[in-house]
């Protein structure tokens, strides 16, 4: 373990991959905190940068944008009420009471010295748990793997959004859009409707760029207002947390980190899950229970830990069997395919240089983290006067630049501008974009191990049943689908019967 | 929501059984296993029941109780609709001149008409931003990352 993290820390700091992740930091911080454009869309707009670059280099800015962001996010919450991102949507509620108090600064300050704890701790933790996982998962074969899949893709379904039927017509949607291309088996040219560019199968970054940067954007162009920044002051002696603040909050930092790490592992409840629980649960425990919601400072510094250990949790899922529980890890699990690697356990074996960089990074990562979001502040909020009403222009021409940069194709710039229009459509009406690109990166890998599983059965799918690991994983998902489509049918079967006396 | 949720299982029925109808054409069963028509004969079944449960619910429902259904959500004010269209067709535009203009005076000039007509922001801010714009993307696409651009008739 030491000789890898060593073999990390070599490559993490080296010049070019230090630039690399102060980019992914300060980027991210900026993302987290404009309102309108979180993770998932910065992750989707900046990957066609990586292009070109090591992939190692490229993870590392990446990752950095993820974790930064959730960073980010508490700047706009506390200063102005509105989420920067949906992680930070509980913030707001004692943050900006906080800052409506006076203590803009400490909110501000506990949120970074708590988040500088968690990602650090929840890197600690990957680190030592990802291995042993990857081993395990290295004696899977093609059952337990599309078991694995499938129980992805339905918890991510069915758990994201209060609308799980509208999530797996999502899914369904996002699998049938993998199988347009070539059949890798048989040759087949399957639903290309004769138009050449998708022959490959449709390309994962113009779509990715649409739902998430363009179908965000225009989401936000009808949604954000000009916004209200609260003013205050950020020397470091207003940032810096007293001794009261401190005596408050270490418990409240280190129960949000223990609980947004293991949160984030779970597929389909992501950083925005874990701090809505870690504010449920501070608000329960606390001795000042009658101060939340009037600007009580653990209901900042919990769910702000929790949220940047459930972004390191979430990378444990992705690199140890290739399986992305949310919208960010889904696209990044894209990055991967396309800068050529092989995503599941064989990535610590086959590419150490890659995730022991990565690992090394975030580590370092999180320290410029937590000295940009104390000494820069004023920088971060300077930006958020830029009106969204110009960013959005700015974005859309990013976009465009990007989905032709994929694969220097106009084509794919109006793919990108389709699937733009249907990411606006579906968030919209409560559609899920992430399962629908969840299922677009996975799908292809799910119907290959399906195949296998079946040529080597001799049962049919009850090979899913009968070998353990795969029984208990297929009936996991089996129970993620039929819970929820259960009680939807439920309630219109209730809806009909007190209907039919009337 | 409710006629939105319909039109939305009307689409997901109809989407599923032809899509469903569409992998007839490929094998369902090969000697050496499921064929290339297997999964997606199931996808489309599949969807098409999601279709016909959303439809189902939507139907039999009473009023939005308020859940999955944020009232601010629903009332999107006219001006807004009005700027989102315009927006959208500005981009389609940007789209149609990308091979004709080349990628840089294409964006360029969507920056400028839209800051400027669109949103109404002085001449100056305008062309400052898009001439901005411009030079960041030809220094980080084209010569960073060396995307050979579509090019426009002025060379660049």
């Amino acid at each position: 373990m030491l000789d890898h993290l060593a073999l990390g820390f070599s490559i993490a700091l080296s010049p070019f991959n230090l630039l690399m992740a102060f980019l992914g930091a300060v980027l991210g911080t900026l993302i987290g905190a404009l309102p309108g454009i979180g993770p998932v869309s910065g992750v989707a707009l900046l990957l066609p940068l990586t292009f070109g670059m090591h992939p190692t280099s490229a993870i590392i800015m990446l990752a950095a944008i993820y974790y930064g962001s959730q960073y980010g996010g508490t700047i706009t919450s506390v200063l102005i009420n509105t989420p920067g991102e949906s992680a930070s949507v509980v913030t707001c509620l004692d943050g900006y009471q906080m800052a409506l108090r006076g203590r803009a600064g400490a909110a501000l300050g506990i949120a970074a010295l708590g988040s500088f704890v968690a990602g650090t701790f929840g890197t600690l933790l990957l680190m030592l748990m990802a291995p042993t996982l990857a081993r395990w998962a290295l004696s899977f074969g093609p059952p337990e793997t599309f078991a694995l899949m499938l129980l992805g893709l339905t918890t991510v379904t069915g758990l994201a959004g209060d609308h799980p039927l509208k999530g797996f017509i999502s899914m369904v949607l996002g699998l049938m859009l993998a199988m347009v291309g070539f059949d890798i088996v048989s040759g087949d040219a399957r639903y290309t409707f004769g138009v050449n560019e998708v022959l490959e199968g449709i390309d994962f970054l113009p779509v990715a760029i649409g739902l998430f940067g363009l179908g965000e954007v225009l989401v936000g162009a009808e949604e954000v207002r000009d916004l209200r920044i609260l003013r205050a002051r950020y020397r470091l002696r207003e940032v810096w947390p007293t001794a009261a603040d401190w005596v408050r909050s270490r418990w409240a930092i280190a129960r949000g980190t223990l609980l947004g790490f293991f949160i984030g592992i779970l597929p389909g409840a992501g950083s925005t899950i874990a701090s809505f629980l870690s504010y449920t649960v501070e608000r329960k425990v606390s001795r000042h229970r009658e101060e939340f919601g009037r600007g009580a400072i653990e209901g900042v510094a919990g769910p702000e830990s929790a949220n940047n250990a459930a972004s390191a949790g979430s990378l444990v899922p992705l690199l140890t069997l290739g399986i992305p529980g949310s919208g960010t890890t889904a696209v990044l699990l894209g990055g991967l395919m396309m800068w050529g690697l092989r995503p599941g356990p064989l990535l610590f074996e086959k590419n150490p240089d890659f995730v022991w960089g990565l690992i090394a990074s975030m580590y370092i990562g999180n320290v410029m983290l937590v000295l940009l979001n104390i000494f820069a502040i004023p920088a971060f909020v300077w930006a958020l006067r830029i009106p969204y009403r110009v960013l959005t222009p700015l974005i859309v021409v990013f976009c465009v630049t990007g989905a032709y940069a994929a694969n220097n194709r106009v084509f794919d710039v109006g793919l990108m501008l389709a699937f733009g229009a249907l990411g606006y459509l579906m968030r919209r009406f409560d559609y899920s974009p992430a399962a629908l690109t969840l299922a677009l990166v996975l799908g292809p890998l799910a119907e290959r191990a399906l195949r296998q599983s079946l040529i080597i059965s001799d049962r049919g799918l009850l090979i899913f049943f009968t070998r353990p690991i795969a029984a208990v994983l297929t009936s996991a998902a089996l129970l993620a689908v039929l819970i929820p489509l259960g009680r939807a049918l439920w309630r219109v079967r209730h809806r009909v019967r007190r209907l039919a006396p009337a | 929501m409710r006629r939105a949720d319909h039109v939305g299982g009307v689409l997901c029925l109809a989407l599923g059984t032809a899509y469903a109808a569409g992998a007839r054409q490929f094998p369902y069963w090969t000697p050496a296993g499921p064929g290339s028509g297997f999964l997606p004969f199931w996808l489309g079944v599949a969807l098409a029941l999601l279709g016909g449960l959303l439809l189902l619910q939507a139907g039999r429902r009473a009023p939005p109780s308020g859940r999955g259904d944020p009232a601010g959500r629903e009332a999107v004010q006219a001006g807004s609709l009005r700027q989102l269209l315009l927006l959208s067709g500005a981009t389609l535009a940007l789209l149609v001149a990308l091979p004709v203009l080349g990628l840089i005076l294409a964006s360029a000039l969507f920056l400028l008409g839209v800051l400027r007509f669109l949103e109404r922001r002085p001449w100056r801010q305008a062309v400052g931003v898009a001439a901005a714009m411009a030079i960041l993307i030809h220094l980080v696409f084209a010569r960073w990352l060396r995307v050979p651009l579509p090019l426009g008739p002025l060379g660049f």
